[in-house]
């Protein structure tokens, strides 16, 4: 007997979940972006020949991204404001991958500690 | 043959391929955080490893199919042998190491699964396999998963650039995304753990059942947990290096937002299918992901050509792994002579293909070619224009 309800749960569980997380970090992004801080990754080093990010685009990125929150339109307490809401999202992405893990593993794991 | 000896043989088997999984599958979770420079390659390898290890503690629903759903169990017990079960071993990873070879796109989860049916078929009659499970439990979830993957990485990876596009040209912080892949890789590697290292246990626990060293039904023992846990990570390990001395050039286009998506979503179908008991392969999900958030790119166009090529691969596993499995349960009729014969093939093949490994030039087509092929399958636009026009 095939059990289609267990597909249709896979589906909207793992939509659900992932749309979230993602969202929730995007828009953190959006309002790191918008605070004046934006994120920028420096050049790693690699045992071989991978270059992401070399020191000269870092720089010219680092520039674009210093001139455009001098050119912002935002107030200082607005600019807080983003910050704040920033790291709120990034928490609640944070929070909806452990809510989800514990959701789909946590009858088991409390099964395990149990158990012990 | 002395029990203890094949029993002891098909663990020692079984534990081989689930170093093999977690060796060749470092790739799925690693290779993106590695290629956008999300992470250093020594830690991203690490992570991976410990990350596995932790996975394989967490969940027994996927061992519960294999060792107690696909093999049907009759009131004295399963009713094939521990032969049987290491000549579809033997199929599964011979059948693993040829399409290895031969670059072929495959899965090995369901050459573990056809080398399984395969030789409880012939040594026991089609009576032996449980169809409605088989089908429920595996062939639908091969069928599905990757879709599902597909339309939620799509889903996602249209969210994530809708949110953070900025019409004004400055800069947008999607470089941000980056450290997000550092939890996201995370994910699948522990998602990884949750479902590849199961299906060892699995094995196990069918082979302890039909020696009538385990009753039919219960649950995984302790110390196949462990051994199964270990030796994924140990693998994750060891292939995480070979990634590291090669991985430079050749992985497809996978901007940083694109690359979270899809790991989030291959991480969120894995777990979701663990949880039910559906013994999915993390490759097919993973490339489902990497093809769904292509699309979900702005300007993308879907390459059919390749895009069937690589189904094809999946589709031929089962069957082909089926057979070598059936054809290795035929020998293993033969009696004691029979194993040995399997074994001394299995061996001279993994030799065989290990020793043509350390000849040929390792490059990033043998270590990540079935996710990043699953990339090709999908056309992006470079510097699509946005639609809308800034404000003035």
């Amino acid at each position: 007997m095939i059990d289609w309800l267990d597909f249709l749960l896979v589906l909207v569980s793992a939509l659900v979940g992932a749309c979230v997380v993602v969202s929730a970090y995007a828009l953190g992004i959006r309002l790191l972006t918008l605070s004046g801080r934006t994120p920028l990754v420096t050049p790693a080093e690699f045992t071989d020949a991978i270059t992401i990010v070399t020191p000269a685009e870092i720089k010219a990125a680092a520039k674009r991204a210093a001139k455009a929150a001098k050119k912002s339109p935002l107030t200082e307490g607005q600019k807080r404001l983003a910050l704040i809401g920033a790291w709120g999202c990034f928490a609640l992405s944070a929070i909806a991958v452990l809510v989800g893990i514990y959701l789909i593993l946590g009858e088991h794991l409390t099964r395990l500690v149990g158990g012990a | 043959m002395d029990l203890t000896l094949i029993v002891v043989l098909v663990i020692a088997l079984a534990l081989f391929f689930d170093f093999t999984n977690g060796f060749h599958d470092t790739a799925n979770a690693m290779a993106t955080p590695i290629a956008t420079g999300a992470l250093r390659p020594k830690a991203a390898v690490t992570l991976a490893a410990i990350l596995n290890l932790v996975g394989a503690f967490l969940s027994t629903e996927v061992a519960k199919t294999i060792s107690g759903g696909i093999i049907r169990e009759g009131d004295g017990g399963v009713l094939i042998t521990p032969e049987l079960v290491f000549a579809g071993l033997i199929g599964a990873v011979v059948w693993n190491m040829i399409t290895w070879l031969l670059g072929l796109p495959s899965s090995s989860s369901h050459a573990l699964f056809g080398g399984l049916i395969g030789a409880a078929i012939v040594g026991a009659g089609l009576g032996a396999i449980d169809f409605p499970v088989v089908v429920s439990k595996v062939i639908l979830p091969a069928l599905l998963a990757p879709l599902t993957a597909g339309l939620v990485a799509y889903a996602a990876t249209k969210l994530a650039y809708a949110i953070t596009r900025r019409y004004d040209g400055k800069p947008d912080g999607r470089d941000g995304f980056r450290y997000a892949q550092i939890f996201s890789s995370s994910l699948v590697a522990l998602a990884h753990g949750t479902n590849d290292a199961q299906k060892t246990m699995g094995v196990i626990t069918l082979t302890l059942v039909a020696a009538n060293l385990q009753s039919p039904g219960s649950d995984v023992q302790w110390w196949v947990i462990v051994t199964c846990a270990v030796a994924i990570a140990l693998g994750t390990y060891m292939g995480g290096w070979r990634i590291i001395k090669t991985l430079g050039t050749g992985l497809t286009d996978v901007k940083p937002a694109q690359g979270f998506a899809a790991e989030t979503a291959t991480a969120a179908t894995i777990l979701a299918s663990s949880h039910v008991g559906f013994a999915l392969s993390t490759t097919q999900v993973a490339s489902g992901s990497v093809i769904g958030s292509g699309l979900g790119r702005r300007g993308s166009k879907v390459r059919w050509r390749t895009a069937g090529r690589i189904g094809v691969g999946w589709l031929l596993t089962l069957p082909a792994a089926g057979a070598v499995g059936a054809l290795a349960a035929l020998v293993a009729h033969l009696g004691v002579g029979g194993v040995i014969i399997d074994a001394v093939v299995g061996v001279v093949v993994i030799i065989g293909i290990f020793m043509w490994s350390r000849r040929s030039e390792v490059s990033h087509h043998n270590v990540v070619s079935e996710v990043a092929d699953s990339g090709r399958a999908v056309k992006i636009k470079r510097n699509p224009k946005p639609k809308r026009k800034a404000k003035k």
